[in-house]
């Protein structure tokens, strides 16, 4: 790869084994590299184990969205999913095991998929992307089964609630609907630009990240990131972020979000923002945590850069990985 | 291979030596001088002076060896020692870890009770927003009474109005009456006044 193609690299989304001890990352190109988190936290790590120990194309289009299931490593490009064997890439084969398509209306488009997320209640692929509809996979047969109509503009993200078996996305068109996965019906439906304390119209009105911890949702995107409490569907802490946010992710009491700016921001569910720990990329779009093995707990930022930072501590980048 | 003959002879020396005082010299010299003075003859002082020597030799012989004895003695209480700390600094260490997941359960704790607070806080601001149920609920009672009060005024009223209603029927009808009978009156009179010219052309 020359040194233009680096210069100009995206990192759209990341992912970790099941097992905790490799990240995979997809950049702009369609590319996904493979890099061993053990090698590279080791003692004894030099400058080759920053490197990745796989890399391969795997899409015409960017790789969007990046998921690991038990085994298997599943990625979105255009129009397609894609899933590679986790043993497989770790012996360094890159044969994907399978790839579907979901049913467009048009053959005419190849719409892009944003978000991927897992049901594992009925062990079901959530996908949502350029189509504006949410397709949903089963895994045991990999069928197409339902579609979720609603968004009028391309849905950015999604989230699962488990325990009310709720799906939540968030689009273009500034609504985040919430679905009941049992019926495939729309429950509920909040624009959140509608509401004055967190709406920028400025910026549009469009939502790129959601997560949701028990009651509690994070949106954001367009309008700042909010804390939201979803049984009185009300906006309760609205975060002083200057720029647009692409990703929020919950963990014990503090909110990690990462967005326009070469920060991650710590924030308190209070509505203050603790902390900006500055990284190497100009703009983040993707904020991974490794909360499967204990050994390598760590946060992992990419953005607008070739390079991927490595939080151990979550309040300073130890290192970077670079493609 | 001289070179490392050489080397072995040292150091078995060296061992032998004890602590590099010349032990082994000193015995090897005490032995020689020993058997110079059984075989050979001296006079009498060169003798005593000889077996003086010799006495001396031994005595830092002996010396020598109850020094490196009580070495050793002291060597073995030393390791004991050692021993000992080695166990205790282990406990401790056992001990600190226990303490360093006891303090990470803590935290883990403390971490929660935070997230909860924040959440109520959080929770509680949206509530603020909204009247205080307690004001809310007498300024609804007050209304409750508001509305009673009107609705027995208005009772009233209706009753007034039927009664007045009823009365001024009462009254409209005794007038149509009067009327009718000032009317007929009337036509009495006229047919009187008619009857009368009839009455009086006649």
């Amino acid at each position: 790869m020359g040194p233009v193609e680096l210069l100009h690299m995206s990192v759209f989304s990341q992912s970790f084994s099941p097992c905790g001890r490799y990240l995979a990352a997809g950049n702009n190109y369609g590319e996904i590299a493979v890099f061993s988190l053990s090698a590279a936290l080791s003692p004894d790590a030099s400058e080759r184990s920053q490197k990745p120990i796989l890399n391969f194309t795997a899409h015409d289009g960017p790789v969007f969205s990046l998921l690991s299931t038990e085994s298997h490593l599943l990625s979105a490009g255009n129009g397609e999913i894609s899933a590679w064997s986790w043993a497989e890439l770790i012996k360094k084969s890159t044969k994907a095991a399978w790839t579907r398509k979901p049913n467009y209306e048009t053959s005419l488009e190849i719409p892009e998929i944003n978000a991927m997320i897992i049901n594992p209640k009925d062990n079901n692929l959530i996908v949502g992307g350029g189509d504006n509809n949410i397709h949903i996979m089963d895994m045991e047969t990999g069928t197409f089964k339902s579609v979720l109509k609603g968004h009028t503009d391309y849905i950015h993200c999604l989230s699962f609630k488990e325990r009310e078996g709720e799906i939540l996305s968030g689009g273009e068109d500034g609504a985040v609907r919430i679905w009941d996965s049992r019926t495939n019906r729309p429950v509920h439906c909040i624009e959140v630009f509608k509401y004055e304390e967190c709406a920028r119209p400025q910026f549009g009105k469009w939502i790129s990240c959601l997560a949701t911890d028990s009651d509690w949702m994070l949106c954001g995107g367009g309008p700042s990131l909010s804390l939201w409490h979803l049984r009185s569907m009300s906006p309760t802490s609205v975060f002083p972020l200057s720029g647009c946010q692409r990703e929020a992710v919950s963990y014990q009491d503090l909110i990690m979000s990462v967005g326009e700016g070469p920060y991650v921001s710590h924030c308190l569910h209070g509505g203050t923002v603790k902390a900006q720990i500055p990284c190497s990329p100009s703009s983040l779009n993707t904020l991974a945590l490794n909360l499967k093995n204990t050994e390598h707990r760590v946060m992992t930022v990419g953005g607008s850069s070739h390079q991927i930072d490595v939080f151990t501590n979550f309040s300073y980048r130890a290192l970077s990985l670079s493609f | 291979m001289g070179s490392i003959t050489d080397d072995e002879v040292i150091r078995k020396r060296l061992l032998i030596d004890g602590d590099g005082a010349g032990d082994d010299r000193r015995i090897n010299v005490l032995m020689k001088s020993f058997t110079k003075w059984c075989h050979s003859s001296f006079s009498p002082e060169e003798g005593m002076s000889q077996y003086q020597r010799m006495m001396m030799s031994l005595a830092q012989c002996e010396f020598s060896m109850g020094k490196t004895l009580l070495v050793y003695n002291m060597n073995l209480k030393e390791m004991e020692n050692y021993e000992g700390i080695y166990t205790d600094i282990e406990k401790s260490i056992a001990s600190a870890h226990e303490k360093i997941a006891e303090c990470k359960k803590e935290i883990q704790r403390a971490k929660r009770i935070r997230k909860n607070r924040q959440e109520y806080d959080a929770l509680a601001r949206v509530i603020k927003q909204h009247p205080d149920r307690h004001e809310t609920l007498k300024q609804l009672e007050a209304l409750d009474k508001d509305l009673q009060q009107l609705s027995h005024i208005k009772e009233n009223v209706e009753d007034k109005l039927e009664l007045r209603k009823k009365q001024f029927h009462v009254l409209l009808t005794t007038i149509q009456e009067l009327q009718q009978t000032l009317e007929n009156d009337e036509k009495m009179e006229s047919d009187d006044t008619q009857d009368s010219p009839m009455e009086n052309g006649d």
